[in-house]
């Protein structure tokens, strides 16, 4: 029998009698959307493997408790796309995913329609094996918490029912360390005192009973005998290897190590064993030994076979059923199937971060790793901004999934069949969930994972016609993510949208390149923190220009309240600044009083240093609030670039290299985000 | 044996006996406050603890150590057990908090019994009262298992700010602020001073009377009116005309606000705060009569009052309990309070005396349970409270408790009635054993008398640790050493039994404890044993064989308490200590820690780390 917890509270009930029951009332019920919690998962599983098999591409989209560790770790200005990545990887390193949408979308040749199952599964970092635990601690930000409460999230499905999972690396590290376990356990004689007054009554009381039924046993009483005392833990007489046996029960795991002192102390005849049996429960028993032999023929097969074998078997199938969801990512992973997503780097970089491994420490090591696992990832964000004609389709309005799913796909959104010829040109999609097929719905819950996935799905599917698919001549054999019309957006990822970075997963080299401002310009800059407070980017600007030259800096830009980036005019400003900032510190005269910078270094905490500085800054576990202190406590010491030029320039000399070959990859994202670009500039400025 | 035994029977009796008047299945009807009845809970609270003689309390966190070393041992310092409290109390988050004010007559307690459910706010999305906070996944299912109502407490809890951060915001609310009256003219003024004085005059003369005009003249039609505002950039706050002043500087502001002052009689000026906390503009309102001007007034005072409240949330109900003077009577004063003081007070200090300082200026009497149960019964584990209750009964203490708060409203269903049963428990616990010290509880108000008030405790310095066992021995922190880089995983005995092998200096006697599975403490029983090892682990050319010369070149490495001391202050909270340890060693961060005198350490080979709860 599956053991079927049941939560006591009522709204997680309610939430999953809702989508039980959607399916059947489709005449306008809520969207049908498939929940999976760990009760169904098993179940689920099975099902959603032959979906994805037999899907042209699969849509995601996760739910987390939060995206920035610290407002700094918001994309900013002057990221350049390794700090970027940086951000990117602190962020899937912190938070959890509490919900992770599937949606497999197949086309159906016979009624010309795509039909999708989304899936809405909850997830949780539960710890489902007991041994030696990593500690697992994630973050959540109250931001994202109050917005997921906005959207209904049910909190308890995911805490009380969420689907736990292991990542790769767990799993190998969860069974390396269930075999040194077992070799230890073996040999390890414990040595425990009974110090409690709780523990000597109870030993004396085991004792006790021990004796009886050994004497019992022995002279053969006519009473049947078992020990039960209270109502939680028993002992009843069984056989074990063909010896008469006392089988304990509901002993709490110290109350067990007292048995085993007691009978260690007093009963050489009676022995203690834990067995684990099939149904992966662990059992104990008190086995009576004829004698010393017999113990010891007992003991050497039962330590040779079973311990051994048996504890292996019940640590892999643990450690199997503790995979858990990630079977799900390993399914779409082992089908290389198309994955469509929505602004998904972060979403990829969890996935990566949650199932695979730890994230790799650059940008260049993920690219080169990620192509292993999903290699064919397709962001609808980046489909609807790079290809003129969608772009020109979405009107200048926003990207955003919502208002691209309304505007692309308005016959699913209202659900409406009506006979307007526009809306008949559009891709029919149709959704089946338990084998109930439906094409008539209310609007689904926004920012529900699974929801979320199907208007990401169906975006692409209608960009795809647009982009001149023709679904209806599509053949079961051709591979959606091969087609050449697709060439150009495939394994394009937004590394950071608001600045336009796109970071290509095709080429093991990173090519993330950044288009606002050039690579050359990052050595111009200047990170100061710790000023005094109060003084804005102007008034920054105004001393350094004083001290400096009028034309020394470019631009000022805050980061937070207590940091900014200053922008000199070339790289030789730059270690001139930080020169002279040492020396004013170190000067104790009037020209420290008198001097423009003073303003600035007023207060004498004034940080200052390069841009790798920012990086390192960035790299950190650490997430400090205010950007003052994360500065102070990862220890960067104001400091002036080692060696300003030499290979330096050298450096950006191939960096420039590589713009330019991209730059011809891709004449037609570039131009167009020049032309983007230029806008913002002036903005800006 | 008999009597004794009689006794016990007797009190458990009387325990079950008082308990049955009131609580169903063992359990006591707790009042749930959440963001929906907060307010009109809160005057009922007041009176609860003015009524009261104590106030117990019990939280609920989202986590309490990420790794096993972060715990609080036998072997930290006061300095470094608030240093471990402190990094926990910034991390985690109060979900519940249960309070329950009482009394205790003789042998009756009486307990006004509360639980809130918190959830920190972003509000003025500010980052306060937090921005974000940590949770550990075993916590919010052991939460889950005890029908912990997550949706709830994310939904209707109640959200606070900070003493600090309440001050902090009041600029920040976004709400018009009354102008402090200009005390003095500030200094000269320059050419340009004069001129933009000049020209807002003759903006506010010209907006002024049109002010005047209009509230004479009553005939305008609506037309006129609106078009009159368009040409004169005035505007409406409320019912009252308005005129708003972009300023550039704090400069321009002041220079405003002086000159405002010769129409001090019917205009009002207010400041607009911009979002990164100057201010935005001067808002000068014009107010039509003297009576006018007062209701406009205390309008805002109000209105004032009435966003702090709100911002304030939960807050209120620690100023309660701060301003009621009552000794507070916790579970773990620690952990409990550096919770308090970070969530609900301000930052917490880097170090424990300024912590004292800056709790007893808020909570004078603070009375740890787990300090007074020890003194009553050493070996009693207080983290289980039923435990700690049960392994009472040996004493006669009979508790009557009877719940004065049952008018409460909320009868849900049972599973939400169990919350916050914790801090009845408590209090429960703090009527025994005070009967049991046969002391008279109402001295224990005084915390200078009282042993148990461990506020006071806590000044007694890094020199000496209380004993809290009579099988400890104490141990100077000179003579701890910690080991790390062992080739493979070993148990305490086997690490004893490779040591004792290793090096002469191991003839000697002493004990060796795991902290966690990457790091173990020894400590040398003979003073100068610690330095000799240290330095033959740390010269390996100098290792003259042995087995000790293959662990170190197998990686073994040893540090004495010195870099754990400073591990715990610089931050270095990595999962396994051996990292920390060889952060510590790697860092050059060589500014000395005020006190490195060593310390006394109470060394318990029983209780002092007890590696089956890690």
């Amino acid at each position: 029998m599956r053991r079927h917890k049941r939560w006591p509270l009522r709204p997680l009930a309610s939430a999953l009698a809702r989508s039980r029951f959607c399916s059947s009332a489709a005449a306008a019920g809520a969207f049908p959307l498939k929940h999976v919690t760990r009760s169904n998962f098993e179940m689920t599983l099975n099902d959603l493997r032959s979906h994805v098999k037999a899907a042209d591409f699969v849509a995601i989209d996760l739910e987390m408790t939060g995206v920035t560790s610290a407002p700094w770790r918001d994309s900013l200005e002057f990221d350049r796309y390794d700090v970027r990545y940086l951000k990117v990887k602190d962020s899937a390193e912190k938070f959890a995913v509490v919900q992770f949408g599937v949606c497999p979308f197949r086309w159906d040749s016979r009624t010309q329609s795509f039909v999708s199952h989304p899936h809405n599964f909850f997830v949780f970092p539960r710890q489902e094996l007991t041994f030696d635990p990593p500690a697992h601690e994630f973050l959540c930000q109250t931001t994202s918490m109050d917005f997921l409460a906005k959207y209904q999230f049910d909190f308890n499905a995911c805490i009380h029912e969420g689907i736990s999972y292991l990542s790769r690396r767990q799993e190998e590290e969860a069974s390396k360390r269930y075999d040194e376990e077992s070799v230890d356990s073996v040999v390890e004689t414990e040595d425990l005192k009974l110090v409690r007054l709780a523990d000597l009554l109870f030993s004396e009381r085991m004792k006790k009973r021990f004796n009886e039924w050994r004497s019992a046993l022995l002279h053969g009483s006519s009473e049947s005998p078992g020990i039960s005392s209270g109502s939680t833990e028993s002992a009843e007489t069984v056989f074990y290897h063909m010896r008469p046996a006392l089988s304990l029960q509901g002993f709490t795991s110290h109350q067990l190590r007292v048995i085993k002192l007691v009978l260690r102390k007093h009963f050489g005849d009676l022995v203690y064993i834990h067995t684990n049996d099939k149904s992966s429960c662990s059992k104990d028993f008190v086995v009576y030994t004829d004698s010393e032999s017999d113990k010891e023929n007992l003991m050497v097969s039962l330590l040779q076979k079973e311990a051994k074998d048996e504890r292996k078997r019940v640590a892999e199938r643990k450690i199997q059923s503790a995979i858990g969801f990630r079977q799900v990512i390993d399914l779409l992973s082992s089908e290389k199937k198309l994955i469509v997503g929505h602004n998904c780097f972060l979403d990829i970089a969890h996935v990566y971060s949650k199932f695979v491994g730890p994230l790799p420490s650059t940008a260049e090591k993920f690219v080169a790793s990620i192509h292993d696992h999903f290699p064919y990832i397709v962001d609808t964000k980046i489909l609807l901004n790079v290809n003129p004609m969608l772009h020109q389709r979405m009107k200048k309005s926003s990207t955003s999934l919502s208002s691209a799913f309304s505007l692309l796909c308005p016959q699913i959104e209202l659900s409406s069949r009506s006979s307007d010829s526009i809306l008949q040109q559009r891709v029919k999609i149709d959704v089946e969930v338990d084998n109930v097929r439906c094409s008539n719905w209310n609007a689904g819950g926004k920012h529900e994972a699974g929801y979320d996935a199907f208007m990401t799905g169906c975006i692409f599917a209608q960009a795809c016609s647009h982009l001149g698919f023709d679904f209806k001549h599509h053949s079961e054999s051709e591979n959606l993510a091969q087609n050449e019309k697709l060439d150009k957006y495939i394994n394009r990822l937004y590394l950071s949208w608001t600045r336009g970075d796109i970071i290509d997963l095709r080429t093991s080299n990173s090519n993330a390149e950044n288009w606002r401002v050039s690579n050359s310009k990052y050595e111009n800059i200047v990170l100061i923190w710790n000023f005094p407070q109060k003084l804005k980017a102007r008034e920054i600007k105004e001393c350094i220009c004083k001290a400096l030259g009028s034309t020394s800096v470019t631009s000022v830009y805050h980061l937070d309240n207590t940091a900014v980036f200053v922008l000199f005019k070339n790289s030789e400003l730059v270690s001139n600044f930080l020169k002279l900032k040492q020396q004013l510190e170190s000067d104790d005269g009037p020209v420290r009083i008198l001097h423009p910078l003073s303003k600035i270094l007023k207060g004498g905490n004034t940080g200052a240093a390069d841009y790798d500085a920012y990086k390192e800054i960035c790299s950190s576990h650490i997430s400090k609030i205010l950007f003052a202190d994360q500065a102070e406590t990862v220890g960067v010491k104001s400091r002036t670039r080692p060696n300003p030029k030499g290979e330096t320039s050298l450096e950006t000399e191939r960096r420039e290299n590589m713009v330019a070959v991209t730059d011809k990859a891709s004449d037609l994202i570039d131009a167009f985000l020049a032309n983007r670009v230029d806008v913002k500039v002036a903005r800006t400025n | 044996m008999l009597p004794k035994m009689q006794r016990r029977f007797l009190s458990s009796v009387s325990v079950s006996a008082g308990g049955s008047k009131t609580l169903n299945n063992g359990r006591w009807s707790v009042k749930q406050v959440k963001k929906s009845n907060f307010k009109s809970t809160l005057d009922e609270i007041r009176t609860s603890i003015d009524s009261s003689d104590f106030v117990a309390l019990s939280l609920q966190n989202t986590g309490s150590y990420a790794a096993a070393w972060h715990r609080i041992s036998a072997i930290d310092t006061p300095q470094m057990s608030y240093l471990k409290a402190k990094y926990a109390a910034e991390r985690y988050q109060i979900l519940q908090f249960a309070l329950c004010p009482f009394s205790l007559r003789g042998s009756k307690l009486t307990v006004h019994p509360y639980n809130f459910h918190l959830f920190p706010r972003d509000e003025l999305k500010l980052g306060m009262p937090s921005y974000s906070f940590s949770c550990q996944a075993s916590r919010l299912t052991a939460m889950a298992r005890e029908g912990f109502d997550f949706n709830a407490c994310i939904y209707e809890g109640i959200s606070y700010l900070s003493r600090e951060q309440e001050s902090a915001s009041k600029f920040l609310s976004g709400n018009p602020i009354l102008a402090e009256p200009v005390a003095a003219p500030s200094s000269p003024s320059t050419v340009a001073d004069t001129v933009f004085v000049g020209r807002i005059r003759s903006r506010v003369k010209n907006w002024r009377q049109s002010c005047l005009d209009s509230s004479s003249k009553t005939g305008d039609d609506d037309l006129v009116s609106s078009l009159r505002k368009l040409v004169l950039g005035s505007e409406q706050y409320g019912s009252r005309l308005c005129l708003t002043i972009d300023v550039c500087s704090e400069r321009q502001v002041q220079l405003i606000l002086e000159m405002l002052t010769e129409f001090a009689d019917d205009v009002v000026p207010l400041l607009i705060a911009s979002k990164s906390g100057g201010t935005q503009a001067v808002r000068a309102v014009f107010m039509s009569s003297k009576e006018d001007m007062d209701r406009f007034k205390r309008e805002l005072q109000d209105l004032e009052n009435e966003e702090n409240r709100r911002l304030r949330g939960f807050r209120e109900v620690v100023d309660l309990i701060s301003s009621s003077q009552k000794p507070v009577v916790s579970q773990n004063y620690l952990s409990d309070f550096t919770s308090i003081h970070a969530k609900f007070l301000g930052p917490l200090p880097s170090n424990v005396d300024d912590f004292s300082s800056s709790l007893s200026s808020a909570f004078p009497n603070v009375v740890d349970l787990s300090q007074f149960m020890k003194e009553i019964s050493p070996l009693s584990n207080i983290s289980n409270l039923p435990a700690a209750m049960s392994s009472l009964n040996r004493f006669f203490a009979p508790v009557d408790v009877e719940v004065a708060n049952q008018g409460c409203p909320i009868k849900l269903d049972e599973s939400h009635q169990m919350h916050g049963q914790n801090a009845v428990m408590i209090s429960q616990l703090f009527a025994k054993l005070s009967t049991i010290q046969k002391s008279d509880y109402q001295s224990s108000v005084q915390p200078s008398e009282d042993s148990y008030a461990l506020a006071s405790d806590q000044h007694a310095s890094d020199e000496n640790v209380q004993v809290w066992s009579k099988n400890s021995r104490r141990v100077s922190s000179e003579n701890l050493v910690f080991i790390w880089g062992l080739a493979k995983k070993m148990t305490a005995s086997t690490l004893k039994n490779v040591l004792q092998k290793s090096h002469n200096v191991f003839a000697q006697e002493f004990d060796v404890k795991l902290l966690d599975r990457s790091c173990a403490v020894v400590v040398f029983w003979q003073p100068s044993s610690s330095e000799t090892f240290l330095s033959a682990v740390n010269n390996e050319d100098q290792l003259l064989g042995g087995s000790l010369r293959v662990m170190v070149a197998e990686g073994l490495r040893a540090a004495g308490y010195e870099t754990y001391k400073r591990a715990c202050r610089l931050g270095f909270w990595e999962a396994d200590l051996a990292d920390s340890l060889d952060k510590t060693l790697e860092s050059s961060d060589t500014d000395l820690d005020s006190d490195t005198k060593p310390s006394e350490i109470s060394w318990t080979s029983e209780l002092a780390i007890n590696f089956d709860e890690l």
